[in-house]
């Protein structure tokens, strides 16, 4: 139903189309690419976009296609546990922070409040500096910080619905805890919690892009948009062209990200999508 | 009046105490974090060609041989104690003193943070009011459009960008320097942050755009903009004078949390135009396993970002009365 009144307008349709076809190539380039990650051409270095190498070669020679197509897969593979830790970690700390005990409430809320301020490229550089740069490390250090950001964001709206009559009407019927966060607070906060999940996909992307160029986030053998940038970016005024193709695919991708995470808040929200609407009231009748 | 002074007073001593609490909790976190590593720093300190007395020499002499507690002793103590004797040591692979290095790498870094931020939020909040009032609705949608798309570009591909067009030598107006620091005078020095605190900061404002605008939304929604306009006032008048003023608290927010989220930004272009500033520093002390160093410098940098969610804290409380009680999770029962 969501994805039905999704595809029906131009900002759901154009991001989702993004969406797939970068999943597809990714998937794709799993088991294809037109030349292996490790392919170097020494005799082509910084070649021309030419029938070989559709978008040119890098300064070692390597296939830029290739690595953008495996870059790809590693990029949403970043975005969709970025997503999921950051949902999961984020709910989490908002059912804390609305929690029914004073003191566990007011210790969360403390807690969150205190290491917002915390930069995702300060909680990489701790991960990294012992073990080294690893797409685990980015994977974290983004949803660590993203889930804080999402606490802050969707508490006050969580807070009132833990107020409202039917919680406290619920309390009284002996529902446990869990219960009533998961079937009363939670569907109330669930379109500020998508938009802000989404925003954290996108904004993952570019923290991958910088972590990686200061050397703390995808190590150098594994392709990721962040990565081919990088690379086109120690010799950019010489070959300019090379640094195109990634910063467009990084910038679309994340304006697409933006867009379809508010296409589908208005598409999951009841209030905004009538089709919902129309939806819940047979489910009350069957 | 009375009573909520001194609970705004006890606010900020409770977010002070809990300030130095976190601080210390973060000190554990890193501290831990650089042990579990693989890597012996008396190892890389000795070199290949050390005997095993000198190795066992250098540990002790680092203290590698004591239990992990007293490491972190020894190690928070020096840190506190440098607030009044500024020594934290001295660099293991340079030899050179901690406190100098840092500073005059900060004297980089600091000054590109705050050109960046300025930029920011001169650029999102004048695109952001001026995407609500301007009279023509080509500049509404565009300077929407425009906040969307500039939001989206990674800070390294907007430096890339600026090099490209502006660079001295390289660039199609080539009149700004794109490599390296020059102090000799404040222009020059000016000059050289300019291309790196643009790229930086013009995201970041656009960024900072849209949150401003739909900050400026949500005041919209209760009656304070049609009440200043029943007293005479136009839209925009409106929007400028009473939306920002009731908006500022929650814009204020946000550029707490955007400030956070440009640092990636800051190091990346410090980086890409070779400034001598913290990334750097940072960067080559990780590569090269100078762990104390390494562990000092996160501390520091930790510090920094809790004492800026502090002051923000604070101005904020003082800026809305109404939020004293909301953030700490103890709003009246209703």
């Amino acid at each position: 139903m969501i994805l039905r009144s999704l595809i029906r307008r131009w900002d759901g349709l154009l991001p989702l189309i993004f969406v797939v076809l970068w999943a597809l190539v990714g998937l794709v380039s799993l088991l294809w690419t037109p030349y292996a990650l490790t392919d170097t051409d020494g005799y082509s270095v910084w070649a021309a976009p030419s029938a070989a190498h559709v978008l040119g070669t890098d300064g070692a020679g390597a296939d830029i296609a290739t690595w953008l197509m495996a870059g790809s897969a590693t990029e949403f593979a970043i975005v969709v546990a970025v997503i999921a830790l950051t949902a999961v970690l984020g709910v989490g700390g908002v059912a804390l922070s609305v929690a029914h005990s004073a003191r566990v409430r007011s210790v969360s809320v403390l807690v969150i409040d205190a290491l917002i301020s915390i930069p995702t490229v300060v909680i990489a550089l701790i991960l990294a500096a012992p073990a080294g740069a690893s797409v685990l490390a980015v994977i974290l250090a983004c949803s660590i910080v993203y889930a804080l950001n999402l606490m802050r964001v969707v508490r006050p709206a969580a807070a009132a619905a833990a107020r409202s009559q039917y919680v406290v009407y619920a309390r009284y019927k002996g529902v446990s805890e869990w219960r009533i966060f998961v079937q009363h607070i939670l569907p109330q906060v669930m379109p500020s919690v998508i938009i802000t999940v989404s925003h954290s996909a996108a904004t993952a992307i570019l923290a991958e892009s910088g972590l990686t160029y200061l050397g703390i986030g995808v190590p150098a053998h594994v392709a990721s948009w962040g990565q081919s940038l990088a690379t086109a970016a120690r010799f950019v005024t010489l070959h300019p062209a090379t640094a195109i193709w990634p910063g467009l695919l990084i910038t679309v991708a994340v304006i697409a990200l933006n867009i379809l995470g508010d296409a589908v808040r208005e598409c999951a929200d009841p209030l905004t999508n009538p089709l919902l609407r129309g939806d819940r009231t047979q489910e009350v009748k069957n | 009046m009375r009573t909520s002074i001194s609970r705004t007073v006890a606010r900020i001593l409770q977010r002070l105490a809990l300030f130095a609490l976190m601080l210390w909790i973060v000190s554990v976190v890193i501290f831990l974090a650089l042990r579990v590593l693989p890597g012996d720093v008396a190892a890389i300190v000795a070199g290949t060609n050390s005997t095993q007395a000198q190795y066992e020499a250098l540990r002790t002499q680092l203290g590698l041989d004591q239990p992990l507690i007293v490491q972190y002793g020894r190690w928070l103590g020096q840190v506190i104690s440098s607030l009044w004797t500024g020594d934290l040591g001295t660099s293991l692979i340079t030899g050179e003193a901690m406190s100098t290095r840092l500073a005059s790498r900060a004297a980089v870094t600091f000054p590109l943070i705050l050109l960046s931020m300025v930029i920011a939020l001169v650029v999102g909040i004048w695109t952001a009011v001026a995407s609500l009032t301007s009279p023509r609705a080509w500049v509404r949608d565009g300077l929407r459009v425009l906040a969307q798309v500039c939001g989206a570009v990674p800070a390294l591909w907007a430096g890339l960008l600026l090099i490209l067009a502006f660079g001295r030598g390289s660039g199609l107006l080539g009149v700004l320097p794109t490599q390296g620091f020059s102090s000799d005078s404040l222009v020059s020095a000016a000059a050289s942050l300019l291309l790196p605190a643009l790229s930086v900061g013009l995201i970041t404002g656009a960024q900072f755009s849209r949150y401003t605008r739909s900050a400026l939304l949500e005041v919209e929604k209760d009656d304070y903009l049609t009440w200043s306009m029943a007293a005479g006032m136009t839209y925009a008048q409106a929007v400028r004078s009473t939306g920002l003023r009731l908006a500022t608290p929650q814009i204020i927010s946000v550029a707490g949390v955007t400030f956070a989220s440009m640092i990636t930004g800051v190091l990346t272009v410090e980086s890409l135009f070779n400034l001598p500033g913290l990334a750097t520093i940072l960067l080559s002390d990780i590569s090269e396993r100078d762990l104390p160093a390494v562990q000092t410098e996160l501390l520091l940098l930790a510090a920094f970002f809790l004492a800026v969610g502090f002051v923000i804290d604070v101005v904020q409380a003082w800026l809305d009365p109404r939020m004293a009680g909301v953030s700490r999770g103890t709003e009246v029962q209703s």
